[in-house]
């Protein structure tokens, strides 16, 4: 079992991801988590820019981190497939290139914020995300997570 | 968007607010097998849709992962 995940491994993931060239964000609970949301769960999913490059770059800043990948495994991220889930690296980590209810990746990373050096999802996407999922897990977060988003974007802090 | 007033919850985002990043996250990330999901080191999903579907199939229902209990 990978270890739980740790502030020090978002900023790995930062700097691994920035010297590499990484298009990135933080998305789902974890981004929620990120923006302040006061939760729990267990991996960090992170959005990623489905592109032969971006794909190229994630596979060289995973090895960075410690992830041993296979060569198929190398291959399926270099593919950028919609979701890619991941249980054998230093930490638990989904990697999706195409969240529900997110049209593009530009768009998402124009409307994106930075906390502490980590690219997160805006709020907003990252509810739009959930509802589409619609999930039975998702659609128990949501009324907390909007009732967060108000207070966020109300100048909660 | 909806929006609930619950009083408690907005408690609990201010006291998060005043706790440093490092801390909350020392608190958010918890670690339980989760049974179906994590039993492979690796698994890729051509859609979206398709993850979806193999949730719904593979996965308890009670982890919430499908659009029905």
């Amino acid at each position: 079992m990978a270890a739980r995940f740790e502030y020090r491994q978002a900023e790995e993931i930062a700097a691994a991801f920035g010297r590499r060239g990484v298009r990135y964000l933080f998305l789902g609970k974890s981004g929620a988590i990120l923006l302040g949301y006061p939760d729990t769960t267990q991996d960090a999913d992170l959005f990623v820019e489905k592109s032969p490059g971006n794909g190229a770059a994630l596979v060289a800043a995973l090895a960075d981190l410690g992830f041993p990948l296979t060569e198929v495994h190398r291959r399926e991220i270099l593919a950028c497939k919609d979701f890619v889930q991941i249980r054998y690296g230093p930490f638990d980590l989904d990697l999706v290139f195409a969240p529900d209810g997110i049209e593009t990746f530009e768009e998402a990373d124009r409307r994106a914020v930075t906390v502490e050096g980590m690219r997160v999802c805006h709020i907003d996407d990252i509810l739009r995300s959930k509802e589409a999922a619609n999930r039975v897990k998702d659609r128990e977060s949501l009324p907390r997570l909007r009732s967060f988003r108000d207070w966020l974007l109300g100048g909660g802090k | 968007m909806d929006t609930d007033p619950s009083r408690e919850w907005i408690e609990e985002f201010e006291a998060a607010a005043r706790r440093p990043l490092r801390e909350r996250l020392k608190y958010a990330f918890i670690r339980t097998r989760k049974p179906v999901i994590d039993d492979e080191p690796f698994r890729s999903f051509d859609t979206m849709e398709e993850y979806r579907r193999w949730c719904e199939a593979n996965v308890p229902s009670w982890l919430g992962y499908g659009r029905t209990l």
